[in-house]
């Protein structure tokens, strides 16, 4: 159990790795595949609540750390109305929020249903890329949703959606290397069947 | 929930609570310290890009290669021409300068680089090139290319070699602007999920009486320490009047979507 939350945090950071290698689709609304996303809400179904809560941590600082902007533009006898940028640290709540989301359904993936899960995973990253959205809105003033950025939401969710069932294959073999089941009522079905 | 969950979920929360209370400096030597340990795979990250994007243009059709080189050859001739004309006018505004007394000495250098990623992160409009503080370019530079004004470096990497540029095209980047052949000045910003097509920008706080037309051009004023006087903006392409004030739309100056060669402006002096 132990070995296994390890490996799932060191996948979550290895995912940041490769999230650099990943470009926007430009033909695609500007959509991109969110691979640290994808992999903490498939990680998140798979662990207990304490090791999501570290994954969502480490999640959310490292997101932040890679995107926040910073703080000032010009000076502020004429840029009065500075526009203003997301906190470093929001990720955090929102990855927290995210792994909560997953951890509701973990009893249907030890069921051995873990096609729900791929599929709320796509969910969970169109709901956490609207959160987003409405916080820049708050933060920022004024409600602006254009057809672009509804496009960007709905297929960066569809197109990572599409990898949750590679990383649930992984994760299953990560599992069955640590020695550790991670949906035991599929597995004690098994048995019984047999 | 059981009471070590809930002990987790309490440190969750503090720690949440550390992070969003971090000040900006401390919120850069985070970034710093992250973006030390990810350069390795940002480089080979940006050079598979760029191969990647080198590719594609080789697959483009020989004659539009043609027609396009043809082009970038005559804008080439073009500003060359600029250049030794804005050469001879800063030589004849530093003479100025000195004759006029002023105490510091007017500079204007730049460094070109090259951009080697786009749009890095899902809601900010950014870019990043190949120079960073080793060739001596620090945060709140503008950033121009051979069209007009590009953006203003938000951060340099840790190795000195990389930074990332926030364009015009996002919402956070603002200029104060003013429109040519009028009185009018306002601040220009990009708008808010302008991520397909082409992006326009939003030039606010114009007066209520604006007389503006399509066409127009709108400039730097220099104003707010970042940006020069004079850098081409865009063109008025409506006008929005309002109650108290009025806004128009502008189309930038520069092809964002085609862009490769950019300089950043090391001098803040206007």
């Amino acid at each position: 159990m132990i070995r296994y939350s390890l490996i799932t945090i060191l996948l979550l950071l290895a995912a940041f790795v490769v999230q650099q290698f990943l470009p926007a689709f430009t033909g695609i609304h500007h959509s991109r595949i969110l691979l640290v996303q994808i992999v903490f809400l498939c990680c998140a179904v798979t662990v207990g609540t304490r090791t999501m809560l570290v994954l969502a941590f480490l999640g959310g600082f490292f997101w932040d750390a890679q995107c926040t902007l910073s703080g000032h533009c010009g000076g502020l006898d004429v840029y009065t109305q500075q526009v203003d940028s997301l906190r470093f640290g929001y990720s955090i709540l929102l990855f927290g929020a995210m792994g909560f989301l997953m951890l509701g359904i973990q009893p249907l993936f030890h069921r051995g249903k873990w096609q729900v899960s791929a599929l709320l995973s796509g969910i969970a990253v169109m709901l956490y890329l609207s959160a987003e959205y409405a916080i820049i809105n708050f933060v920022r003033g004024d409600f602006i949703l254009t057809q672009a950025t509804v496009l960007q939401m709905v297929f960066s969710s569809l197109v990572t959606m599409l990898f949750a069932p590679v990383i649930f294959w992984a994760l299953f073999r990560i599992a069955e290397a640590c020695d550790h089941s991670i949906n035991p009522e599929a597995g004690r079905r098994r048995q019984r069947a047999f | 929930m059981k009471p070590l969950n809930l002990i987790a979920l309490l440190f969750f929360l503090a720690g949440a609570g550390w992070a969003l209370t971090r000040s900006d400096r401390t919120v850069r030597e985070i970034q710093n310290a992250y973006y030390a340990v990810m350069s390795p795979f940002l480089k080979s990250g940006s050079e598979l890009e760029t191969k990647a994007r080198a590719f594609l243009e080789e697959t483009r059709h020989s004659k539009t290669l043609e027609i396009e080189l043809d082009v970038t050859r005559q804008q080439y001739d073009r500003l060359r021409l600029i250049e030794s004309q804005f050469r001879a006018l800063e030589n004849e505004n530093a003479q100025l300068r000195h004759a006029l007394d002023f105490t510091k000495a007017t500079h204007f250098e730049v460094v070109a680089a090259r951009v080697i990623r786009r749009n890095p992160t899902t809601w900010w409009q950014t870019v990043e090139i190949d120079a960073g503080s080793k060739r001596g370019i620090g945060t709140q530079l503008a950033v121009l290319s051979n069209e007009g004004l590009v953006g203003m470096i938000d951060r340099i990497d840790n190795g000195g070699e990389r930074s990332s540029v926030l364009l015009l095209t996002d919402e956070k980047c603002q200029v104060s602007a003013r429109v040519e052949g009028s009185p009018e000045v306002g601040i220009l910003s990009g708008q808010r999920g302008g991520f397909d097509g082409d992006p326009l920008l939003r030039l606010k706080f114009l007066s209520a009486a604006a007389a503006l037309r399509p066409g127009q051009k709108v400039l730097s004023t220099g104003r707010g320490g970042t940006f020069q006087p004079n850098i081409l903006l865009g063109t008025i392409q409506s006008v929005e009047k309002g109650a108290l004030d009025s806004e128009a739309l502008v189309i930038p100056a520069v092809n964002f979507a085609d862009l490769d060669a950019v300089f950043v402006v090391l001098s803040t002096d206007s």
